[in-house]
C-alpha cells in the first residue's frame, strides 16, 4: 500500500503525463475548430441539407394541431430553410398585402380615399417576424435548460419557423374588406398556429409538468395573430 | 538567359545568345519596362531560336541559310515583341499588361462601359451560352450591377411622393442584401457557384426592372403598371434562372429559385405601389 502511490505515481503519473499529452492536443483542436468555424459557410450546410419535397411536406404538416410529432419529424435533420425563408416571406406578404388592405378599408369608409403605400409598414413588420422568430424560441430554450430539460435550440426554431406559414396563407384571405369575417380568419388561424406550438412543445417536454410554458407558447402565438391583424389588416 | 543547356553550343550560337542577351540588357534598361518571354520556343533546347528575340533593328536571323543546324521549327504563336519600338507593349501577349494608370480616364471609363454592355447582352439578352453559366460571365464585375442597383433605387425614390429617402434605402438594402443573401442560401444549400459571379449576375438581371421602373414612373395608369411590371418580373427571372437552377442539386432546384422569385417580386410590387 505504501509503494502504491509512489511506483504508481512514477508510473501514473508518467502514464498520465502521456494520456494528458494527447487530450490536450485533441482538446487544443476542439477551439480552433469552433471559432473559425462561425466564419465558415460549410459549418452551417448541415443545417440546410433538404430537398424540396422534405420542406413542402414540413410545411403541410405546420397545419395540422393535432399530430404532436413534429419534432419526431424533424428530429434527425432540423431545417433553418424553413425558418429564413418562411418568415422572409411573411415579411413581404404583410407589408404589401397590408398596404392593399388598409386601403380597401379606407376605401369602402370613404370612396375617395386614394392609394398611398406607407413604407413604415415594411419596417414594422421585419422588426415584429424576425424579432417573434428569432427572440420566443431562444427564450423558450433558456428556460427549458434552465427547468432542467434537454432542449434543441435549432428543432426550437425550426418549429417555430414552420409554424409561421399558416399567416402567409392566410394573409391573402384576409385583404378581404369584411370586418367580422377578418377576425374569424385571423382567429382560426391564430388557433391552428397555437395549437401546432403547444402540442409539440408538450411532447418535447414530456414527463415533466411544464404545462405553463406550454400554456405561454400558445398565448404568444395567438398574441402575435392578433397583432398581425390589428396593425396590417384594420 | 539560360546557357544551362542540354545541349552544348556551337561555338557561333554562344556569340549569338551573348549579342541578343546584350540587346535585351539594353532594352531593359533603356525603354518600357517588359519582361521577357517566360516560354521559351518549345521543341529546340537552345534558346537561340531566331525570331522570339529579335530587336527591331536587327535584321532578322534567318535561320534557314545562316544556321542550318537549327530546326526552326519557333511556335508561330509569339510575334516578334517590340522591344524598342512601340509603345504599346500589351498586344504581344508578351511582357506587363498595359500600363492602365497612365492612360486618359476616358479610355478606363469606356473599357469599363464596354464591359458592362457586353455582360449585359450575355445576361439579359438570349445568346447561345446561357445554360453554360461558366461561359456566360466569365468578365464578371461589379459596376453594372452598382449602376442598375442605385438607379432603380433612386427611379423609385423619385416616384415616391413621401418619405422618399424610406424609399431609397428599403429598395437598395433590399436588393443588395438580397443579392448576398441568395447567394449565401445556394451556397448553403451545397450549390456551387463563385460568390462574386452571383452577385454580377444577379445584378445584371435588374436591368429588365430597371427599364419597367422607368416606364411606370412616366406613366401612372394602375394597368399599364401592373402590365408592364409583370413582363419585366418575367423577363429578369428568365435571365437568372439558368444560372440558379444549374448551381445546385436538382432536388433542391425549387429551394434555390424561390428565393430569387421572392426578391423580384417584391421589387416589381414596390414598382407598382410607389405612388
Amino acid at each position: 500500500m505504501q509503494t502504491f502511490p509512489p511506483n504508481n505515481n512514477g508510473e501514473g503519473s508518467s502514464r498520465g503525463y502521456q494520456t494528458l499529452g494527447s487530450p490536450p492536443e485533441g482538446f487544443e483542436q476542439q477551439p480552433p475548430n469552433n471559432w473559425k468555424g462561425v466564419f465558415s459557410v460549410s459549418s452551417y450546410t448541415q443545417y440546410f441539407n433538404v430537398d424540396t419535397d422534405i420542406v413542402i411536406n414540413r410545411m403541410m404538416s405546420s397545419f395540422y394541431p393535432i399530430g404532436g410529432d413534429f419534432f419526431s419529424k424533424i428530429d434527425a435533420n432540423p431545417d433553418l430553410y424553413g425558418l429564413i425563408w418562411i418568415s422572409t416571406t411573411l415579411v413581404f406578404v404583410l407589408a404589401s398585402l397590408g398596404n392593399c388592405a388598409t386601403y380597401l378599408i379606407q376605401k369602402r369608409a370613404d370612396s375617395s380615399a386614394s392609394w398611398s403605400f406607407d413604407v413604415g409598414y415594411v419596417n414594422v413588420a421585419a422588426c415584429a417576424i424576425y424579432g417573434y422568430a428569432i427572440v420566443v424560441p431562444l427564450a423558450f430554450y433558456f428556460l427549458l435548460q434552465y427547468l432542467g430539460t434537454n432542449a434543441s435550440l435549432v428543432r426550437f426554431w425550426c418549429m417555430w419557423g414552420y409554424s409561421l406559414f399558416i399567416f402567409i396563407l392566410s394573409s391573402f384571405l384576409l385583404v378581404i374588406p369584411v370586418e367580422v369575417l377578418r377576425w374569424i380568419i385571423i382567429l382560426a388561424a391564430g388557433i391552428d398556429s397555437a395549437c401546432f406550438v403547444a402540442v409539440n412543445l408538450k411532447s418535447c417536454v414530456e414527463g415533466n409538468d411544464l404545462t405553463i410554458v406550454v400554456f405561454a407558447a400558445f398565448f404568444l402565438q395567438l398574441a402575435l395573430a392578433i397583432f398581425i391583424k390589428a396593425w396590417f389588416f384594420p | 538567359m539560360s546557357h544551362s543547356d542540354t545541349i552544348p553550343l556551337h561555338a557561333s550560337s554562344q556569340s549569338d545568345i551573348d549579342e541578343i542577351e546584350n540587346l535585351i540588357n539594353a532594352s531593359v534598361q533603356s525603354g518600357p519596362a517588359t519582361v521577357l518571354p517566360a516560354r521559351p520556343p518549345s521543341p529546340p533546347r537552345i534558346p537561340v531560336s531566331s525570331s522570339p528575340f529579335i530587336p527591331s533593328n536587327l535584321p532578322p536571323l534567318p535561320s534557314t541559310h545562316q544556321k542550318p543546324s537549327f530546326v526552326p521549327s519557333v511556335p508561330s504563336a509569339p510575334p516578334p515583341p517590340p522591344v524598342n519600338s512601340h509603345s504599346s507593349i500589351g498586344a504581344s501577349g508578351f511582357g506587363s499588361p498595359p500600363n492602365t494608370l497612365t492612360e486618359p480616364v476616358w479610355e478606363t471609363v469606356k473599357r469599363d462601359l464596354s464591359r458592362i454592355v457586353s455582360n449585359l447582352k450575355l445576361v439579359v439578352f438570349p445568346n447561345p451560352y446561357r445554360e453554360d453559366p461558366g461561359k456566360a460571365l466569365r468578365d464578371w464585375d461589379l459596376w453594372g450591377p452598382f449602376f442598375f442597383i442605385v438607379f432603380l433605387g433612386l427611379t423609385l425614390s423619385w416616384s415616391a411622393s413621401v418619405k422618399k429617402s424610406e424609399v431609397f434605402a428599403v429598395a437598395f438594402a433590399l436588393l443588395a442584401a438580397g443579392a448576398v443573401i441568395l447567394t449565401l442560401n445556394v451556397l448553403l444549400l451545397g450549390g456551387h457557384i463563385i460568390f462574386f459571379q452571383s452577385l454580377s449576375l444577379l445584378g445584371y438581371c435588374l436591368f429588365p426592372l430597371d427599364i419597367g421602373a422607368v416606364i411606370c414612373m412616366l406613366k401612372d395608369n394602375v394597368i399599364i403598371k401592373v402590365a408592364v411590371v409583370c413582363v419585366t418580373l418575367a423577363w429578369s427571372s428568365w435571365a437568372a434562372y439558368p444560372f440558379m437552377s444549374s448551381a445546385v442539386n436538382p432536388r433542391r432546384k425549387a429551394l434555390a429559385l424561390y428565393p430569387v422569385f421572392l426578391m423580384y417580386v417584391s421589387v416589381g410590387f414596390l414598382i407598382i405601389a410607389i405612388d
